[in-house]
C-alpha cells in the first residue's frame, strides 16, 4: 500500500508539493503565534520592569516586611518573621537574589563623655543592617573590630556622615543610653570607632529610610542579636525591616499570573499579611497584564483570517487532486477495492504530507516569529532587535493542533470521494448544481452581521474609548466584523460576477471574434469551479489592503501624535534657585541660569525662551475659577521651530504666529475659550500665573491645535469609565509674560541639527551637571512609539499574514490555472486542429483571466478599500492611547499599495506565462489522441 | 474533375530510442474534388499519420502536399491555420465539441472561426446543418446530454456548415455501434454528394467500404489498394 501511495503522490508531485506547501504555511503560521508571542511577551515583561527602574530607582521584585516588636517574650516574632522570609521567594515561586534585615532598636536619649551641652536634645539608636560592612566605605577612624566590643564592654559603633554632620559627634566619642540597659541592668555604652559612607556595588542596596539611617549607630550583627533578641527581646523594643529581593530578569511571561497569584496570597490570606508593606513588582506585573490581555485578543483575532484561508487552501488543494483523480478512484472502486481501502490510502497521504509538514513547519515557524519580531511598518522589515525564541510546550501543542487540524483538512474530502464509483461519477458529471451558500444566502447574512457590528460600534464610540483606556480587550466582534464584512462582500461578488460576464457577452454578442467568443463561454461554463479561487483573490488583496491600512493607521497616528505632543525636537527645563532673603524666606525671585550657553552646542540648531506655566488660572466668568496653561513665546524663534500640520487648523499655523506678532499684548486662545467660555475675538482677557500675578491679554485668534497642546484630557475613574476634560490654553508673548510675572523660570526648546544624537547630548546634560525639571526628547520618544509591542506585533502579524497568503494566492493561482489547462487540453487540441491561430489562444487565456483574475483584484481592491474606510477607524481606537491628542486620520499610504499591486501583478503576470508556454509547448496530434483512450 | 488532395510520395520517419521507426514509406495519393475517400488499415498501419500529414498538422519527412493546387511547403503556421478554418472541416475520432456550448453554438462557432458574419443566412445555414445530420430537434442540448452518435453528428454538421473544400474524418465511427456508424457514415455521404465536398474518412470497419468512391488502404506504411 505504501508503494502504491508513493507512486500515486509521484504522479501528482506538484499537487502534492502544493499541498505540503500548505501544510508547512499552516503549521509554520500556527506554531509561530506562540512562540512569537512568548518572545514578544518575556522581552515587553522586562521592558516594563526595567521602565520602572529608571522611573523609580528602586529595585523592582521585592517584598518589603516592617514589624515592631515590643518586649516580646523570647524574641520569637522576630525568629519567626526570619524564617518567613527565607521562605518568601520559594511561595511565591521566583529565585531569590537577596534577604537583608534592617533592625534597629527604639531611639533613645543619650549622654555624651565629652559633657557636651546638647546631648540632651540627641536620640540615637543602635542597629545591624546585613551585609553593611560589604557596602560602605570608612572615611574616618576605623570599622568595629571583630568583637565588636571595647576592652571594657563599650559597643564599637560606626556612624555614616550625616549622622556625624548632623549630630557633631566625634570619632572616639562615648555615649550612654539614659534610658536603655542591659539584660543585666548594666548601662549600655556606646563608641563610636568610625565614620561611613555608602559605597557598594549594588545600585539597590541602600534603600532604607534615610531619615531612620541618620539615627542609626551600626553595630556588629552577632552582638545585636546576642545582646537585644530571641530571650533578650522581652526587655527592648525592635523595629526589624526585611526586604526581600528576588531576580527580575529571569522571570518569564507564564509565571506572572501564579507570581500575582501567590503575592496576593501572601498580602491578603498569609498569616504574616499584616507586616507585609510593600510588594513594588505587583504593580508592575499587573499593568504588564493588562497591556498583554489587550494585545493577545487583537493578535490572535488578526491571526484567525490567515488561518481561515490556510484551510480553504488546502481544501482547494485536496479537493482538486482528488477531482484529478475521481476517474482513478472509480476504476480502482469498479475494480473491487472496498471504500475502506482507498479512504486508507489518502488517510496514509495525508499523514505522511502531515508529518513532513510538521517537521519543516516547526523551524519555520521560529523563523515566522523571529521575522514578526523584525517587522517595523506593514511589509518593512528593520531587524535591528531581534526576539529570543524558544520552543514551549504550549507551542508544541499548538504544533500538534495545528498538524491534526491539516490532516483532517486533506483527508475529509476523500470521504465524499471513496464513494464514487465510475458508474456515478458519469451520472454525476456536468450537473451543476446551485452552491449551497448560495441557497442560504450566506453573503448576505455575513453582510448583516458585520453590518450590524459596524454600526454597534459606531453608535458606542464612547464605550469603546473607555474599554480601551480601562486595558481591557475590545469585543471580538469588532475585529470579526471586518473580516465577515470581506468575506461576505467577496461572496457577493462571486454572486454577481457571472451575471455581469453574461451582459457584457449579450451585449456584444454578435461581435464577437472566436477567441472572445469561445472565453466568455468557457468562463461562464466554469463559474462555478472558479468561485473558491476568485474568492481566494479576493481575500488576499483586501486583507491585504486592509491589514496594510490597519498597519499604517496605527503607525502613523501614534507618530504623528508623537511628534505633535512634544512639540519641537527638544525641551530643556532646568530647575531654577529661587532666591531666599536674610530670615530665609523665598522671595518669588529667580536666579536666571546662562542662556547664551545653548549656542556653544554642536547639535542644537535654534533654540528658544518659552514660558510654560501649567498652573495659570482664570478667575470670574461663567465657571468661576478655571485652571489654564499660560504660554509665552518669541513668535518669529518660536515659528521657526514648531509646527502644526495644517489639516488640523483653521487656517495656517504661521498665520496664527502673524497674527500674535503685531499685538504686543495679543493672546491667542484655545478654541474652548469661545466654544466653552463664550470669549470672542477682540474681547480683552485677564489670567493669572501660578504666583496669582495678573496679566491681561487682548484675544486675537482661537486655535485648535498648539504645539504640545491637548484640548481634551481623558480621565478614567476606577469604575471604568472615562471622562473628558479640557484644557485651556494662552499663548503670550514671551516679552510681555516677564514685564507681567517678572522672571519666572521657563524651558527652552530647541530643534536639532540632523546629526545629533540622543546619547551625546545626554551626555552634555550630565556633564554639565544641569538640575531638569522636564526634559523632553523627540528623537528618543519617537523610538519608544514605533517600538511598542502592541504596534510591533499588530505590524509583524499582518505581515507575516499578508505575506503567508499572497503566497498561498499564487500558488493556489497557479494551480487552478494548470489544472484548467490541463483540464480542456482536448479543447484545445481541437481548436487549434480546426485552424485556431496562436495568438487567438493568448487572447482567449487573456480573456479568460481578466474575469476571474483581473476583475477580481479590482473587486478586491474596491472591497479593500471600502472595509479600510470603514472599519480602521474603529480599529484603531484600541490603539489609540489616552495620549492621543490629534484626531484620528485614516492612512492610506501609496506605497503599501503599490508594493501590493506590484505583488499581485508579478503573480499574475508569471501565471499567465506558465499557461502560456504550457499551451504553446502542447503537441496538437497528441492532445487530440488524449481522448482517445 | 480537379484533383483536391494530392501526395507525393509521401514519407515519414521518428526518431525511437534505438533509431528510427518508418511510419511512411513513400506513399502517392490524389483524391479528386467531391470524392468520398475512405482510408484504412489495421491499427499502426499509418493511417492517422497520412491524414494528419495531409490535413497540415504534421510535416512530411519528405515528400510533396498539393491541397486545392496549393503547395503546403510554401504556407506558414499562420496560413496553414488560416488553411484549416477556412477550407478545412474536422471530425475526429474523441468527443471533439466544446462542452460549454450547445449543439447550435458548436455549430455556430465553425461559422465564426472561417469568418463568416453571423447573420439571418447564417442561422440558417446552421439550422440547415443540424437538420440535414437528422438533429434539428435536439439545437439546444448540450454535448452532455447527448448520446456519442448524437455528438458526432453534430461535429459533422460543424465540419460542413462553413462549407469547407475537404472533411478530415478520423475514426468517426470507432465510438458508435454498428447501426449508429453507419448513419454517419451514410450522412458523409449525403453531404459529399449534396454539397461537393471533398471527405477523406479513416476507418477500420470494412461494413462502410460499400459508401465510399475511393478506398487507400495501407499497411505498414505502404498503400497497398485492393481495388
Amino acid at each position: 500500500m505504501l508503494g502504491i501511495m508513493l507512486q500515486k503522490m509521484w504522479h501528482k508531485k506538484w499537487m502534492n508539493l502544493s499541498l505540503l506547501l500548505g501544510c508547512i504555511l499552516l503549521v509554520a503560521t500556527v506554531v509561530s503565534f506562540p512562540l512569537y508571542q512568548k518572545a514578544a511577551y518575556d522581552r515587553m515583561l522586562q521592558d516594563e520592569i526595567r521602565n520602572y527602574i529608571s522611573e523609580n530607582g528602586v529595585y523592582p521584585a521585592q517584598v518589603t516586611m516592617k514589624s515592631i516588636s515590643k518586649n516580646d517574650k523570647k524574641g520569637s516574632t522576630m525568629a519567626k518573621l526570619e524564617e518567613f522570609q527565607k521562605s518568601i521567594c520559594g511561595q511565591i515561586g521566583v529565585t531569590e537574589k537577596r534577604l537583608t534585615q534592617y533592625y534597629y532598636l527604639l531611639n533613645s536619649t543619650i549622654t555624651s563623655d565629652m559633657n557636651r551641652s546638647d546631648a540632651d536634645e540627641m536620640s540615637l539608636s543602635l542597629a545591624f543592617l546585613t551585609d553593611f560592612e560589604n557596602n560602605i566605605r570608612i572615611v574616618g577612624g576605623n570599622m568595629y573590630s571583630e568583637d565588636g566590643l571595647t576592652d571594657d564592654g563599650a559597643i564599637e559603633v560606626v556612624i555614616s556622615q550625616d549622622t556625624m554632620l548632623a549630630e557633631g559627634l566625634l570619632v572616639g566619642e562615648r555615649l550612654t543610653f539614659k534610658a536603655m540597659q542591659t539584660i543585666d541592668k548594666k548601662p549600655i555604652t556606646i563608641e563610636i570607632t568610625g565614620v561611613y559612607v555608602q559605597d557598594t556595588d549594588d545600585p539597590f542596596y541602600w534603600q532604607m529610610n534615610s531619615k531612620n539611617l541618620v539615627l542609626s549607630c551600626f553595630m556588629r550583627e552577632d552582638l545585636f542579636r546576642e545582646m537585644f533578641t530571641g530571650e533578650n527581646a522581652k526587655k527592648y523594643t525592635v523595629n526589624s525591616f526585611y526586604y526581600t529581593l528576588f531576580q527580575y530578569d529571569d522571570i518569564t511571561s507564564e509565571q506572572v499570573d501564579s507570581i500575582l497569584e501567590n503575592t496576593n496570597y501572601l498580602n491578603k490570606k498569609s498569616k504574616y499579611r499584616s507586616v507585609i508593606q510593600d510588594t513594588n513588582y505587583y504593580d508592575i506585573l499587573e499593568n504588564y497584564n493588562k497591556k498583554v490581555n489587550r494585545i493577545s485578543a487583537t493578535l490572535l483575532i488578526m491571526q484567525v483570517p490567515v488561518l481561515i484561508m490556510l484551510a480553504a487552501f488546502l481544501l482547494m488543494i485536496s479537493g482538486q487532486m482528488y477531482e484529478m483523480e475521481k476517474n482513478e478512484i472509480s476504476v480502482i472502486k469498479s475494480r473491487g477495492s472496498s471504500r475502506g481501502q482507498i479512504f486508507r490510502l489518502y488517510l496514509y497521504q495525508g499523514i505522511f504530507l502531515t508529518l513532513i509538514g510538521g517537521v519543516l513547519g516547526i523551524p519555520l515557524g521560529a523563523v515566522f516569529s523571529k521575522v514578526l519580531g523584525a517587522v517595523r511598518n506593514f511589509l518593512d522589515f528593520n531587524g535591528s532587535r531581534t526576539l529570543d525564541i524558544t520552543y514551549t510546550g504550549k507551542s508544541m501543542i499548538y504544533a500538534l493542533v495545528a498538524m491534526f487540524i491539516t490532516l483532517l483538512t486533506i483527508t475529509i474530502p476523500a470521504i465524499g470521494h471513496s464513494k464514487v464509483s465510475i458508474v456515478n461519477l458519469k451520472q454525476s458529471k456536468n450537473v451543476m448544481k446551485k452552491p449551497l451558500w448560495q441557497k442560504l444566502f450566506l453573503d448576505i447574512v455575513l453582510l448583516a452581521v458585520s453590518g450590524y457590528g459596524y454600526y454597534n460600534f459606531n453608535k458606542n464610540m464612547a464605550d469603546v474609548s473607555g474599554t480601551v483606556l480601562s486595558g481591557q480587550s475590545l469585543d471580538p466582534l469588532l475585529y470579526i466584523s471586518s473580516s465577515l464584512f470581506i468575506v461576505g462582500m467577496g461572496l457577493l461578488y462571486i454572486r454577481i460576477q457571472p451575471l455581469l460576464i453574461k451582459l457584457v457577452f449579450f451585449i456584444g454578442k454578435k461581435k464577437w471574434g472566436p477567441a472572445s467568443y469561445i472565453s466568455f463561454m468557457e468562463t461562464i461554463k466554469q463559474s462555478g469551479k472558479q468561485q473558491l479561487i476568485i474568492l481566494f483573490l479576493i481575500m488576499t488583496i483586501s486583507l491585504g489592503m486592509y491589514h496594510s491600512t490597519v498597519a499604517r493607521t496605527i503607525l502613523e497616528n501614534a507618530v504623528m501624535n508623537t511628534e505633535y505632543a512634544d512639540g519641537v525636537d527638544m525641551v530643556l527645563a532646568e530647575r531654577w534657585e529661587e532666591a531666599v532673603d536674610q530670615d530665609g524666606n523665598k522671595t518669588g525671585l529667580y536666579v536666571e541660569p546662562d542662556y547664551k550657553k545653548f549656542s556653544s552646542v554642536p547639535y542644537i540648531d535654534k533654540y528658544t525662551r518659552v514660558f510654560n506655566d501649567k498652573n495659570g488660572y482664570i478667575s470670574g466668568g461663567k465657571t468661576g475659577r478655571q485652571a489654564v496653561t499660560i504660554m509665552g513665546i518669541h513668535t518669529k524663534d518660536f515659528g521657526s521651530i514648531t509646527y502644526v500640520d495644517k489639516s488640523f487648523l483653521s487656517k495656517h499655523y504661521y498665520e496664527f504666529l502673524n497674527e500674535l506678532a503685531v499685538e504686543q499684548k495679543g493672546v491667542l486662545l484655545s478654541d474652548n475659550f469661545r466654544t466653552q467660555l463664550g470669549y470672542d475675538i477682540g474681547d480683552t482677557i485677564e489670567f493669572n500665573n501660578e504666583k496669582g500675578k495678573k496679566a491681561t491679554g487682548v484675544i486675537v485668534d482661537f486655535f485648535e491645535y498648539w504645539p504640545e497642546y491637548a484640548p481634551t484630557v481623558t480621565e478614567l475613574f476606577p469604575d471604568g469609565t472615562a471622562n473628558t476634560k479640557d484644557n485651556y490654553l494662552i499663548v503670550m508673548h514671551y516679552d510681555y509674560s516677564r514685564n507681567v510675572f517678572g522672571v519666572m523660570p521657563y524651558e527652552v526648546w530647541m530643534s536639532l541639527k540632523d546629526d545629533a544624537n540622543e546619547n551625546e547630548i545626554y551626555q552634555w546634560i550630565q556633564d554639565n551637571n544641569f538640575k531638569l525639571s522636564r526634559y523632553v526628547n523627540r528623537q528618543k520618544d519617537m523610538e519608544e512609539t514605533t517600538s511598542d509591542p502592541l504596534l510591533q506585533g499588530t505590524n509583524g502579524v499582518l505581515t507575516l499574514g499578508f505575506v503567508v497568503t499572497i503566497l498561498l494566492c499564487a500558488v493556489g493561482y497557479m494551480i487552478y490555472w494548470i489544472m484548467s489547462i490541463k483540464d480542456r487540453e482536448l479543447i484545445f487540441g481541437v481548436l487549434r486542429a480546426c485552424g485556431f491561430h496562436k495568438k487567438e489562444v493568448v487572447q482567449m487565456l487573456l480573456i479568460e483571466q481578466l474575469f476571474a483574475g483581473i476583475l477580481s483584484v479590482f473587486a478586491g481592491i474596491g472591497i479593500g478599500w471600502i472595509s479600510s474606510k470603514m472599519f480602521v477607524p474603529i480599529i484603531q481606537l484600541s490603539f489609540a492611547s489616552a495620549t492621543q491628542i490629534l484626531p484620528l486620520r485614516l492612512i492610506i499610504e501609496n506605497a503599501d499599495l503599490l508594493r501590493l499591486y506590484g505583488v499581485i501583478a508579478l503573480v499574475m503576470i508569471s501565471c499567465v506565462a506558465v499557461l502560456i508556454t504550457l499551451l504553446f509547448r502542447m503537441n496538437v496530434t497528441k492532445a487530440l489522441k488524449l481522448g482517445e483512450e | 474533375m480537379s484533383e483536391m488532395i494530392v501526395g507525393k510520395n509521401i514519407t515519414r520517419t521518428f526518431a525511437v530510442p534505438g533509431g528510427e521507426f518508418q511510419a511512411l514509406k513513400g506513399i502517392d495519393v490524389e483524391i479528386g474534388e467531391g470524392v468520398f475517400a475512405i482510408l484504412r488499415g489495421r491499427s499502426g498501419s499509418g493511417k492517422t499519420t497520412l491524414m494528419n500529414i495531409l490535413n497540415t498538422l504534421d510535416d512530411p519527412t519528405t515528400g510533396e502536399i498539393l491541397l486545392d493546387g496549393q503547395n503546403v511547403k510554401d504556407l506558414n503556421a499562420y496560413e496553414r491555420e488560416e488553411l484549416r478554418r477556412k477550407k478545412m472541416g474536422f471530425v475526429f475520432q474523441s468527443v471533439s465539441l466544446i462542452p460549454s456550448l450547445n449543439a447550435y453554438q458548436n455549430v455556430e462557432f465553425a461559422l465564426r472561426m472561417a469568418g463568416v458574419k453571423i447573420d439571418k443566412e447564417a442561422e440558417l445555414r446552421i439550422e440547415e446543418c443540424l437538420k440535414k445530420v437528422g438533429l434539428g430537434n435536439r439545437m439546444t442540448h448540450m454535448p452532455s446530454e447527448m448520446s456519442g452518435g448524437e455528438q458526432q453528428r453534430v461535429a459533422i454538421a460543424r465540419a460542413f456548415v462553413h462549407r469547407p473544400k475537404i472533411i478530415f474524418a478520423d475514426e468517426p465511427t470507432a465510438e458508435l455501434d454498428s447501426a449508429m456508424a453507419a448513419k454517419v457514415t451514410e450522412t458523409f455521404q449525403k453531404m459529399s454528394s449534396e454539397e461537393g465536398i471533398t471527405i477523406l474518412m479513416t476507418t477500420h470497419d470494412v461494413g462502410l467500404m460499400g459508401a465510399a468512391d475511393m478506398i487507400i488502404q495501407l499497411e505498414n506504411g505502404e498503400r497497398i489498394d485492393a481495388e
